[in-house]
Protein backbone atom coordinates (compact mmCIF):
# COMPACT_ATOMS: atom_id res chain seq x y z
CA UNK A 1 0.00 0.00 0.00
CA UNK A 2 1.53 4.09 -0.99
CA UNK A 3 -0.97 5.21 1.52
CA UNK A 4 -1.87 3.95 5.27
CA UNK A 5 -3.79 6.22 7.78
CA UNK A 6 -4.77 4.66 10.93
CA UNK A 7 -7.29 6.77 13.43
CA UNK A 8 -6.33 9.73 11.94
CA UNK A 9 -8.36 12.53 14.26
CA UNK A 10 -8.83 16.22 13.91
CA UNK A 11 -11.15 17.98 16.22
CA UNK A 12 -12.50 21.75 16.20
CA UNK A 13 -14.57 23.41 18.06
CA UNK A 14 -18.94 22.39 17.66
CA UNK A 15 -17.60 18.74 16.71
CA UNK A 16 -16.15 19.76 13.57
CA UNK A 17 -13.30 17.84 11.89
CA UNK A 18 -12.45 14.51 11.61
CA UNK A 19 -13.30 11.61 13.51
CA UNK A 20 -10.82 8.81 14.06
CA UNK A 21 -10.49 7.64 10.29
CA UNK A 22 -8.44 4.62 9.24
CA UNK A 23 -7.90 3.71 5.20
CA UNK A 24 -5.21 2.15 2.86
CA UNK A 25 -4.55 3.09 -0.16
CA UNK A 26 -2.79 1.11 -3.69
CA UNK A 27 -0.08 3.19 -5.59
CA UNK A 28 -2.11 5.04 -8.90
CA UNK A 29 -5.84 5.18 -7.54
CA UNK A 30 -7.99 8.45 -8.32
CA UNK A 31 -10.15 8.79 -5.33
CA UNK A 32 -13.01 11.41 -4.95
CA UNK A 33 -13.48 12.29 -1.16
CA UNK A 34 -17.28 13.37 -1.49
CA UNK A 35 -19.10 15.16 1.21
CA UNK A 36 -21.22 18.14 2.33
CA UNK A 37 -19.67 21.57 3.84
CA UNK A 38 -18.18 20.99 6.68
CA UNK A 39 -18.09 17.05 6.58
CA UNK A 40 -14.45 17.14 6.78
CA UNK A 41 -12.88 16.61 3.26
CA UNK A 42 -10.66 20.07 3.64
CA UNK A 43 -9.37 18.73 7.06
CA UNK A 44 -8.57 15.32 5.76
CA UNK A 45 -6.32 16.69 2.84
CA UNK A 46 -4.98 19.49 4.89
CA UNK A 47 -3.39 17.02 7.19
CA UNK A 48 -2.13 14.34 4.47
CA UNK A 49 -0.45 17.75 3.64
CA UNK A 50 0.81 18.65 6.72
CA UNK A 51 -0.84 21.76 6.64
CA UNK A 52 -2.70 20.74 9.84
CA UNK A 53 -1.30 18.72 12.59
CA UNK A 54 -3.64 15.67 13.64
CA UNK A 55 -4.94 15.54 17.22
CA UNK A 56 -4.32 11.56 16.80
CA UNK A 57 -3.42 8.92 14.40
CA UNK A 58 -0.68 8.08 12.03
CA UNK A 59 -0.35 8.28 8.75
CA UNK A 60 2.23 7.04 6.58
CA UNK A 61 2.98 7.85 2.64
CA UNK A 62 5.64 5.07 1.01
CA UNK A 63 6.41 4.62 4.71
CA UNK A 64 7.44 7.62 5.39
CA UNK A 65 5.18 9.34 8.48
CA UNK A 66 3.32 12.43 8.22
CA UNK A 67 5.39 14.57 10.60
CA UNK A 68 8.68 13.98 8.99
CA UNK A 69 7.39 16.96 6.77
CA UNK A 70 10.82 16.95 4.86
CA UNK A 71 10.89 13.90 3.34
CA UNK A 72 7.09 13.35 3.19
CA UNK A 73 6.57 17.13 0.87
CA UNK A 74 9.30 15.20 -1.51
CA UNK A 75 5.83 12.79 -2.14
CA UNK A 76 3.14 14.38 -1.79
CA UNK A 77 1.58 17.62 -3.59
CA UNK A 78 -1.19 19.58 -2.42
CA UNK A 79 -3.15 22.26 -4.86
CA UNK A 80 -5.74 24.18 -2.28
CA UNK A 81 -9.05 25.29 -3.07
CA UNK A 82 -7.54 29.08 -3.54
CA UNK A 83 -4.22 29.28 -5.19
CA UNK A 84 -1.50 30.37 -2.82
CA UNK A 85 0.84 32.24 -5.15
CA UNK A 86 2.89 34.95 -5.06
CA UNK A 87 0.18 37.44 -6.65
CA UNK A 88 2.79 40.43 -7.24
CA UNK A 89 5.36 38.32 -9.02
CA UNK A 90 5.02 36.33 -12.81
CA UNK A 91 4.23 33.27 -13.00
CA UNK A 92 7.41 32.17 -14.26
CA UNK A 93 8.77 33.67 -11.02
CA UNK A 94 6.65 31.34 -8.91
CA UNK A 95 7.62 28.50 -10.63
CA UNK A 96 11.38 28.73 -10.86
CA UNK A 97 11.34 29.98 -7.17
CA UNK A 98 9.22 26.83 -6.21
CA UNK A 99 11.80 25.44 -8.49
CA UNK A 100 14.42 26.22 -6.70
CA UNK A 101 13.38 25.46 -3.13
CA UNK A 102 12.53 21.75 -4.94
CA UNK A 103 16.06 21.78 -5.44
CA UNK A 104 14.55 21.10 -9.22
CA UNK A 105 16.78 22.44 -12.46
CA UNK A 106 14.91 25.42 -14.36
CA UNK A 107 14.43 23.40 -17.15
CA UNK A 108 11.74 21.90 -15.32
CA UNK A 109 10.30 25.35 -15.15
CA UNK A 110 10.11 25.41 -19.33
CA UNK A 111 8.58 21.80 -19.34
CA UNK A 112 5.39 22.87 -17.25
CA UNK A 113 5.28 25.70 -18.51
CA UNK A 114 4.73 24.01 -22.11
CA UNK A 115 2.55 20.89 -20.45
CA UNK A 116 -0.16 23.41 -18.81
CA UNK A 117 -0.02 25.91 -21.41
CA UNK A 118 1.09 28.63 -20.20
CA UNK A 119 3.89 29.83 -22.11
CA UNK A 120 2.27 32.65 -23.14
CA UNK A 121 1.50 33.95 -19.66
CA UNK A 122 4.94 33.10 -18.70
CA UNK A 123 5.51 36.79 -18.03
CA UNK A 124 2.25 37.93 -16.76
CA UNK A 125 1.91 38.82 -12.82
CA UNK A 126 -0.32 36.07 -10.89
CA UNK A 127 -2.74 39.29 -10.09
CA UNK A 128 -3.41 39.59 -13.88
CA UNK A 129 -4.52 35.97 -14.01
CA UNK A 130 -7.91 34.58 -14.11
CA UNK A 131 -8.93 31.88 -11.35
CA UNK A 132 -8.59 29.02 -13.81
CA UNK A 133 -5.39 29.92 -15.32
CA UNK A 134 -3.81 30.90 -11.34
CA UNK A 135 -5.02 26.76 -10.76
CA UNK A 136 -3.28 25.55 -14.01
CA UNK A 137 -0.28 27.57 -12.60
CA UNK A 138 -0.84 26.38 -8.73
CA UNK A 139 -0.77 22.79 -10.28
CA UNK A 140 2.19 22.92 -12.41
CA UNK A 141 4.05 24.18 -9.47
CA UNK A 142 3.15 21.57 -7.12
CA UNK A 143 3.91 18.99 -10.30
CA UNK A 144 7.66 20.61 -10.37
CA UNK A 145 8.87 18.26 -8.25
CA UNK A 146 7.39 15.37 -9.52
CA UNK A 147 5.19 14.00 -6.61
CA UNK A 148 3.79 10.39 -6.49
CA UNK A 149 0.83 11.36 -4.78
CA UNK A 150 -1.27 14.48 -5.53
CA UNK A 151 -4.29 16.14 -3.31
CA UNK A 152 -6.42 18.24 -5.03
CA UNK A 153 -8.66 20.05 -2.62
CA UNK A 154 -11.96 21.49 -4.46
CA UNK A 155 -10.10 21.77 -7.78
CA UNK A 156 -12.93 22.94 -9.97
CA UNK A 157 -14.48 25.56 -7.09
CA UNK A 158 -15.16 28.58 -9.13
CA UNK A 159 -14.35 27.35 -12.72
CA UNK A 160 -16.71 27.94 -15.70
CA UNK A 161 -17.38 24.93 -17.77
CA UNK A 162 -14.62 25.24 -20.21
CA UNK A 163 -12.19 25.39 -17.31
CA UNK A 164 -13.66 22.52 -15.57
CA UNK A 165 -13.00 20.31 -18.83
CA UNK A 166 -9.39 21.79 -19.04
CA UNK A 167 -8.58 20.64 -15.48
CA UNK A 168 -10.40 17.03 -16.05
CA UNK A 169 -8.05 16.76 -18.54
CA UNK A 170 -5.46 17.59 -16.99
CA UNK A 171 -6.24 15.67 -14.05
CA UNK A 172 -6.66 12.47 -15.98
CA UNK A 173 -3.35 13.21 -17.68
CA UNK A 174 -1.57 12.95 -14.36
CA UNK A 175 -3.11 10.08 -13.20
CA UNK A 176 -2.23 8.23 -16.27
CA UNK A 177 1.27 9.27 -15.24
CA UNK A 178 0.59 6.87 -12.74
CA UNK A 179 0.32 9.35 -9.49
CA UNK A 180 -2.03 8.59 -6.76
CA UNK A 181 -4.78 11.93 -7.15
CA UNK A 182 -6.97 12.88 -4.38
CA UNK A 183 -9.96 15.38 -4.83
CA UNK A 184 -12.07 16.78 -2.92
CA UNK A 185 -15.63 17.17 -4.89
CA UNK A 186 -19.42 17.95 -4.41
CA UNK A 187 -20.17 17.20 -8.24
CA UNK A 188 -21.73 13.72 -9.16
CA UNK A 189 -20.61 14.19 -12.52
CA UNK A 190 -16.77 14.74 -11.81
CA UNK A 191 -16.79 11.84 -9.90
CA UNK A 192 -18.70 9.73 -12.32
CA UNK A 193 -15.89 10.54 -14.70
CA UNK A 194 -13.10 10.69 -13.20
CA UNK A 195 -12.79 8.94 -9.90
CA UNK A 196 -11.48 5.10 -9.58
CA UNK A 197 -12.89 5.04 -6.12
CA UNK A 198 -15.34 7.06 -4.17
CA UNK A 199 -14.97 8.15 0.06
CA UNK A 200 -18.03 9.82 1.43
CA UNK A 201 -17.21 11.82 4.60
CA UNK A 202 -20.03 12.70 6.46
CA UNK A 203 -19.83 14.87 9.73
CA UNK A 204 -16.14 14.05 10.01
CA UNK A 205 -17.01 10.51 9.80
CA UNK A 206 -15.81 8.15 6.94
CA UNK A 207 -19.03 6.51 5.66
CA UNK A 208 -18.59 4.95 2.55
CA UNK A 209 -15.33 3.85 0.92
CA UNK A 210 -15.92 2.18 -2.53
CA UNK A 211 -16.15 2.06 -6.15
CA UNK A 212 -17.90 4.73 -8.33
CA UNK A 213 -20.60 1.95 -9.44
CA UNK A 214 -21.01 0.66 -5.69
CA UNK A 215 -21.52 4.44 -4.74
CA UNK A 216 -24.26 5.75 -6.94
CA UNK A 217 -26.27 2.26 -5.68
CA UNK A 218 -25.70 2.86 -2.30
CA UNK A 219 -28.01 4.25 0.06
CA UNK A 220 -25.17 6.98 1.35
CA UNK A 221 -25.95 8.61 -2.03
CA UNK A 222 -29.41 8.25 -2.00
CA UNK A 223 -30.37 9.29 1.45
CA UNK A 224 -27.21 12.33 1.55
CA UNK A 225 -26.84 13.36 -1.95
CA UNK A 226 -29.40 12.44 -4.78
CA UNK A 227 -32.48 14.97 -5.30
CA UNK B 1 -29.17 57.54 -0.85
CA UNK B 2 -28.76 58.63 3.17
CA UNK B 3 -30.00 55.42 4.47
CA UNK B 4 -27.42 53.63 1.65
CA UNK B 5 -24.50 55.89 2.78
CA UNK B 6 -25.82 55.51 6.63
CA UNK B 7 -25.49 51.57 5.85
CA UNK B 8 -21.69 51.39 4.19
CA UNK B 9 -20.61 53.26 7.26
CA UNK B 10 -21.91 51.26 9.56
CA UNK B 11 -20.36 48.45 7.70
CA UNK B 12 -16.90 50.27 7.33
CA UNK B 13 -17.58 50.54 11.25
CA UNK B 14 -18.36 46.70 11.83
CA UNK B 15 -14.92 46.15 9.75
CA UNK B 16 -12.96 48.36 11.63
CA UNK B 17 -14.17 46.65 14.56
CA UNK B 18 -13.55 43.06 13.46
CA UNK B 19 -10.02 43.82 11.64
CA UNK B 20 -9.71 45.28 15.31
CA UNK B 21 -8.52 48.86 14.00
CA UNK B 22 -10.86 49.99 15.96
CA UNK B 23 -8.65 49.47 19.08
CA UNK B 24 -6.06 52.00 17.85
CA UNK B 25 -8.95 54.89 18.61
CA UNK B 26 -8.93 53.71 22.13
CA UNK B 27 -5.41 52.82 22.65
CA UNK B 28 -3.70 56.36 21.32
CA UNK B 29 -5.83 58.77 23.29
CA UNK B 30 -5.00 56.02 26.72
CA UNK B 31 -1.50 55.92 25.75
CA UNK B 32 -1.03 59.72 24.90
CA UNK B 33 -2.74 60.31 28.26
CA UNK B 34 -0.33 57.67 30.51
CA UNK B 35 2.41 59.62 28.78
CA UNK B 36 2.12 63.12 29.61
CA UNK B 37 1.28 61.95 33.05
CA UNK B 38 4.43 60.88 33.14
CA UNK B 39 6.00 63.99 31.20
CA UNK B 40 4.80 66.23 33.14
CA UNK B 41 6.63 66.48 36.30
CA UNK B 42 4.37 68.34 39.30
CA UNK B 43 7.13 68.46 42.08
CA UNK B 44 10.42 69.62 40.08
CA UNK B 45 11.37 71.05 43.36
CA UNK B 46 11.62 67.93 44.93
CA UNK B 47 14.27 66.19 42.49
CA UNK B 48 17.56 66.58 43.26
CA UNK B 49 20.14 67.72 40.99
CA UNK B 50 24.17 66.10 40.96
CA UNK B 51 26.63 69.37 40.43
CA UNK B 52 30.03 68.76 40.00
CA UNK B 53 32.64 71.63 41.18
CA UNK B 54 36.11 71.77 40.35
CA UNK B 55 38.36 71.89 43.39
CA UNK B 56 40.72 74.93 43.45
CA UNK B 57 38.11 76.71 40.95
CA UNK B 58 37.80 80.28 41.83
CA UNK B 59 33.92 80.16 42.72
CA UNK B 60 31.83 83.58 44.01
CA UNK B 61 31.88 83.03 47.84
CA UNK B 62 28.11 84.12 48.05
CA UNK B 63 27.27 81.40 45.31
CA UNK B 64 29.10 78.36 47.19
CA UNK B 65 27.88 79.45 50.80
CA UNK B 66 24.13 79.37 48.94
CA UNK B 67 25.04 76.10 47.09
CA UNK B 68 26.17 74.48 50.45
CA UNK B 69 22.62 75.61 52.38
CA UNK B 70 20.51 73.85 49.66
CA UNK B 71 22.11 70.57 50.59
CA UNK B 72 18.72 68.98 50.26
CA UNK B 73 18.32 69.91 46.59
CA UNK B 74 21.73 70.24 44.99
CA UNK B 75 24.10 67.66 45.86
CA UNK B 76 27.60 68.47 45.19
CA UNK B 77 30.35 66.41 43.81
CA UNK B 78 34.27 68.33 44.12
CA UNK B 79 36.22 66.64 41.05
CA UNK B 80 39.96 67.32 40.43
CA UNK B 81 39.59 68.84 37.17
CA UNK B 82 37.57 68.96 34.50
CA UNK B 83 38.59 65.83 32.67
CA UNK B 84 37.30 64.29 35.75
CA UNK B 85 34.25 66.28 35.73
CA UNK B 86 33.49 65.32 32.23
CA UNK B 87 34.01 61.95 33.26
CA UNK B 88 31.75 61.57 35.51
CA UNK B 89 29.05 63.71 33.22
CA UNK B 90 29.19 61.00 30.75
CA UNK B 91 29.05 58.05 33.27
CA UNK B 92 25.86 59.69 34.35
CA UNK B 93 26.85 59.79 37.89
CA UNK B 94 26.47 64.23 37.87
CA UNK B 95 23.91 65.73 36.05
CA UNK B 96 26.22 69.19 34.89
CA UNK B 97 29.69 70.68 36.19
CA UNK B 98 30.12 73.79 36.95
CA UNK B 99 32.86 76.59 36.22
CA UNK B 100 33.87 79.54 36.71
CA UNK B 101 32.51 81.93 33.89
CA UNK B 102 35.80 83.58 32.82
CA UNK B 103 34.01 86.25 30.37
CA UNK B 104 31.84 87.34 33.26
CA UNK B 105 32.64 88.31 36.70
CA UNK B 106 30.94 86.19 39.38
CA UNK B 107 28.70 84.25 36.68
CA UNK B 108 29.56 80.26 36.44
CA UNK B 109 29.03 78.49 33.14
CA UNK B 110 27.33 74.93 33.16
CA UNK B 111 28.36 71.89 31.36
CA UNK B 112 25.63 69.44 30.42
CA UNK B 113 25.87 66.26 28.22
CA UNK B 114 22.64 67.73 26.13
CA UNK B 115 21.32 71.17 26.38
CA UNK B 116 17.79 70.28 25.03
CA UNK B 117 17.48 68.24 28.43
CA UNK B 118 15.22 67.57 31.43
CA UNK B 119 18.16 67.62 33.35
CA UNK B 120 19.55 71.70 32.29
CA UNK B 121 16.54 72.57 32.90
CA UNK B 122 15.98 71.60 36.58
CA UNK B 123 19.61 72.93 36.90
CA UNK B 124 19.27 76.43 35.67
CA UNK B 125 15.32 76.45 37.36
CA UNK B 126 16.64 75.19 41.08
CA UNK B 127 19.64 77.55 40.69
CA UNK B 128 17.65 80.91 39.77
CA UNK B 129 15.43 79.74 42.67
CA UNK B 130 18.46 80.35 45.09
CA UNK B 131 19.78 83.45 43.69
CA UNK B 132 15.77 84.63 43.92
CA UNK B 133 16.21 83.37 47.57
CA UNK B 134 19.52 84.48 48.47
CA UNK B 135 19.77 87.90 47.06
CA UNK B 136 16.62 88.80 44.74
CA UNK B 137 16.66 89.24 41.27
CA UNK B 138 20.04 90.71 39.24
CA UNK B 139 22.05 88.83 36.93
CA UNK B 140 21.69 85.23 36.68
CA UNK B 141 24.62 83.15 38.47
CA UNK B 142 24.37 80.94 35.22
CA UNK B 143 25.65 82.93 32.15
CA UNK B 144 26.41 80.13 29.84
CA UNK B 145 25.65 76.92 28.89
CA UNK B 146 27.62 74.39 27.23
CA UNK B 147 26.95 70.80 26.30
CA UNK B 148 29.31 67.97 25.43
CA UNK B 149 27.42 66.16 22.55
CA UNK B 150 28.51 67.94 19.42
CA UNK B 151 27.21 68.23 15.74
CA UNK B 152 24.10 70.31 17.38
CA UNK B 153 20.26 69.67 17.37
CA UNK B 154 20.33 67.49 14.27
CA UNK B 155 23.27 65.47 15.50
CA UNK B 156 21.81 64.49 18.68
CA UNK B 157 18.32 63.78 17.18
CA UNK B 158 19.90 61.19 15.11
CA UNK B 159 19.73 58.40 17.68
CA UNK B 160 15.87 58.95 17.80
CA UNK B 161 15.34 58.64 13.78
CA UNK B 162 17.23 56.01 14.52
CA UNK B 163 15.08 53.83 16.74
CA UNK B 164 12.04 55.29 14.73
CA UNK B 165 13.44 53.54 11.48
CA UNK B 166 14.38 50.20 13.62
CA UNK B 167 10.96 50.00 14.88
CA UNK B 168 9.36 50.71 11.88
CA UNK B 169 10.73 48.22 10.35
CA UNK B 170 10.32 45.96 13.63
CA UNK B 171 6.75 46.26 14.34
CA UNK B 172 5.16 47.88 11.30
CA UNK B 173 6.67 46.49 8.27
CA UNK B 174 7.76 43.03 9.36
CA UNK B 175 3.89 42.16 11.44
CA UNK B 176 1.94 42.87 8.50
CA UNK B 177 4.33 40.68 6.06
CA UNK B 178 4.24 37.97 8.27
CA UNK B 179 0.68 37.86 8.65
CA UNK B 180 -0.07 38.63 4.61
CA UNK B 181 1.90 35.43 3.89
CA UNK B 182 -0.10 33.37 6.46
CA UNK B 183 -3.62 35.19 5.66
CA UNK B 184 -2.63 34.00 1.78
CA UNK B 185 -1.25 30.44 3.25
CA UNK B 186 2.01 31.33 1.33
CA UNK B 187 3.95 30.47 3.95
CA UNK B 188 2.20 26.91 3.67
CA UNK B 189 2.96 27.16 0.23
CA UNK B 190 6.44 27.45 1.31
CA UNK B 191 6.57 24.76 3.69
CA UNK B 192 5.27 22.06 0.80
CA UNK B 193 9.00 22.33 -0.12
CA UNK B 194 11.98 20.75 1.49
CA UNK B 195 12.80 23.49 3.33
CA UNK B 196 13.06 23.79 7.16
CA UNK B 197 10.90 26.11 9.11
CA UNK B 198 13.59 27.50 10.79
CA UNK B 199 15.12 28.84 7.69
CA UNK B 200 12.06 30.36 6.30
CA UNK B 201 12.41 32.25 10.06
CA UNK B 202 15.98 33.11 9.40
CA UNK B 203 14.85 34.79 5.81
CA UNK B 204 12.24 37.02 7.96
CA UNK B 205 14.56 38.41 10.40
CA UNK B 206 17.59 38.69 8.06
CA UNK B 207 15.09 40.65 6.12
CA UNK B 208 14.46 42.69 8.69
CA UNK B 209 17.92 43.25 9.44
CA UNK B 210 19.01 44.49 5.70
CA UNK B 211 16.20 46.90 5.26
CA UNK B 212 17.39 48.48 8.88
CA UNK B 213 20.52 48.41 7.88
CA UNK B 214 19.65 50.08 4.54
CA UNK B 215 17.76 52.45 5.94
CA UNK B 216 20.43 53.66 8.62
CA UNK B 217 22.81 53.92 5.87
CA UNK B 218 20.77 55.93 3.55
CA UNK B 219 19.90 58.03 6.91
CA UNK B 220 24.16 58.48 7.56
CA UNK B 221 24.41 59.23 3.68
CA UNK B 222 21.94 62.30 3.58
CA UNK B 223 22.63 63.96 6.74
CA UNK B 224 25.80 63.58 6.10
CA UNK B 225 27.06 62.40 10.11
CA UNK B 226 29.75 59.86 10.20
CA UNK B 227 30.97 57.52 12.69
CA UNK B 228 33.94 57.32 15.05
CA UNK B 229 33.21 53.77 16.40
CA UNK B 230 32.19 51.83 13.43
CA UNK B 231 32.45 48.25 14.72
CA UNK B 232 30.73 49.11 17.78
CA UNK B 233 27.32 50.95 16.22
CA UNK B 234 27.58 48.22 13.43
CA UNK B 235 27.59 45.22 16.00
CA UNK B 236 24.50 47.41 18.19
CA UNK B 237 22.67 48.55 14.53
CA UNK B 238 22.80 44.60 13.89
CA UNK B 239 21.95 44.03 17.35
CA UNK B 240 18.95 45.94 17.55
CA UNK B 241 18.04 44.86 13.65
CA UNK B 242 18.01 41.20 15.04
CA UNK B 243 16.17 41.91 18.63
CA UNK B 244 13.36 43.93 16.46
CA UNK B 245 13.28 42.07 13.74
CA UNK B 246 12.72 38.70 15.20
CA UNK B 247 9.81 40.55 17.24
CA UNK B 248 8.28 41.81 14.38
CA UNK B 249 8.04 38.26 12.72
CA UNK B 250 6.71 37.01 16.82
CA UNK B 251 3.90 39.71 16.13
CA UNK B 252 2.86 38.49 12.92
CA UNK B 253 2.37 34.94 14.46
CA UNK B 254 -0.08 36.37 16.59
CA UNK B 255 -2.15 38.11 13.88
CA UNK B 256 -4.65 36.29 11.42
CA UNK B 257 -4.37 39.22 8.72
CA UNK B 258 -2.34 42.34 8.03
CA UNK B 259 -5.23 44.57 9.48
CA UNK B 260 -4.61 42.70 13.09
CA UNK B 261 -0.89 42.99 12.57
CA UNK B 262 -1.03 46.67 11.62
CA UNK B 263 -2.82 47.78 14.60
CA UNK B 264 -0.70 45.33 17.07
CA UNK B 265 2.34 46.81 15.58
CA UNK B 266 0.81 50.66 16.15
CA UNK B 267 -0.11 48.84 19.76
CA UNK B 268 3.75 48.32 20.25
CA UNK B 269 5.68 50.93 18.49
CA UNK B 270 4.20 53.67 20.17
CA UNK B 271 5.42 52.29 23.83
CA UNK B 272 8.89 51.49 22.44
CA UNK B 273 9.07 54.94 20.45
CA UNK B 274 7.95 57.44 22.82
CA UNK B 275 9.21 56.53 26.48
CA UNK B 276 12.74 55.85 25.05
CA UNK B 277 12.84 59.20 22.95
CA UNK B 278 11.64 61.40 25.34
CA UNK B 279 13.22 59.93 28.26
CA UNK B 280 15.75 63.11 27.77
CA UNK B 281 12.93 65.41 28.49
CA UNK B 282 11.34 63.35 31.84
CA UNK B 283 13.00 62.16 35.25
CA UNK B 284 9.81 59.64 35.39
CA UNK B 285 10.16 58.42 31.62
CA UNK B 286 13.80 58.13 31.97
CA UNK B 287 12.59 55.60 35.08
CA UNK B 288 10.19 54.04 33.14
CA UNK B 289 12.27 53.76 29.59
CA UNK B 290 14.97 51.26 30.85
CA UNK B 291 12.63 48.38 31.25
CA UNK B 292 12.03 48.27 27.30
CA UNK B 293 13.99 46.78 24.95
CA UNK B 294 13.88 50.06 22.57
CA UNK B 295 15.95 52.01 25.38
CA UNK B 296 18.58 49.11 25.56
CA UNK B 297 18.85 50.11 21.82
CA UNK B 298 18.79 53.88 21.96
CA UNK B 299 21.14 54.12 25.28
CA UNK B 300 23.47 53.30 23.50
CA UNK B 301 23.40 53.57 19.89
CA UNK B 302 23.10 57.73 21.55
CA UNK B 303 26.29 56.99 23.83
CA UNK B 304 28.27 55.79 21.06
CA UNK B 305 26.52 58.19 18.57
CA UNK B 306 27.53 61.63 20.78
CA UNK B 307 29.94 60.90 23.76
CA UNK B 308 32.12 58.39 21.11
CA UNK B 309 31.08 55.39 24.05
CA UNK B 310 31.90 51.80 22.39
CA UNK B 311 31.02 48.35 23.23
CA UNK B 312 32.91 47.67 25.59
CA UNK B 313 30.95 49.75 28.22
CA UNK B 314 27.87 48.73 27.00
CA UNK B 315 27.92 44.92 27.23
CA UNK B 316 24.90 44.33 29.50
CA UNK B 317 22.63 45.89 26.59
CA UNK B 318 23.64 44.59 23.97
CA UNK B 319 23.49 41.13 25.51
CA UNK B 320 20.10 41.94 26.40
CA UNK B 321 18.94 42.70 23.31
CA UNK B 322 20.97 39.62 21.83
CA UNK B 323 18.44 37.52 24.16
CA UNK B 324 15.10 39.40 23.55
CA UNK B 325 15.10 38.91 20.29
CA UNK B 326 16.41 35.62 20.77
CA UNK B 327 13.26 34.45 22.89
CA UNK B 328 11.10 36.20 20.49
CA UNK B 329 13.12 34.21 17.55
CA UNK B 330 12.34 30.80 19.67
CA UNK B 331 8.50 31.25 20.53
CA UNK B 332 7.75 32.14 16.64
CA UNK B 333 9.85 29.00 15.99
CA UNK B 334 7.19 26.98 18.51
CA UNK B 335 4.11 29.19 17.01
CA UNK B 336 5.32 27.73 13.48
CA UNK B 337 5.81 24.38 14.03
CA UNK B 338 1.83 24.45 15.38
CA UNK B 339 0.64 26.26 12.07
CA UNK B 340 -0.47 28.94 14.44
CA UNK B 341 -3.57 30.56 13.04
CA UNK B 342 -2.90 28.54 9.41
CA UNK B 343 -5.64 26.79 9.02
Amino acid sequence: MQIEVEELTKLYDLKRGLQPTSFSVKKGELIAVVGHNGAGKSTLMKMLAGWILPDNGQATIDGIVLRNRMAVVEKVGFVPEIPNLFDFFTVEYNLKLFAYLFRTPFSRVDEVLREFNLLSFRNNKIQTLSKGLKQRVNIGRTLLANPSVLLFDEPTSGLDFEMTKELYRLLKNIHDDGKTIFFTSHRPEEIKTLATRIMVLHDGSLIFDGSPKDYFQSEVYVNLYAL
Amino acid sequence: MIRNILILTLNDLAIAIKNKSIYLIIFIPFFVFVTLKLIDSPSIDEIPVKIGFIQNENYAPEIMLTVKAAGQIIKVTWVQDLQEGVQLLKEKKIDGVLLRNTNKRDSLKLLVLKKESFHTIVIVEKFLALQKAAEGYRDAWISDIEELYDGGIQRQALPTWILMLVLLIGFIILPAQVAEEKEKRLILALLQTPIREVEWLIAKVLTGMLLTLVAILLLHILSGFGVVHVPSYMAFIAVGGFCFSAFGVFLGFLCRNQASARTLGVVFYLPHLLPSALSDFSQQLSAIAPLLPSYQFYGPVKTILLEEGTIANLSFEWGYLLLVGALAFYLSSILLKKRWLMK
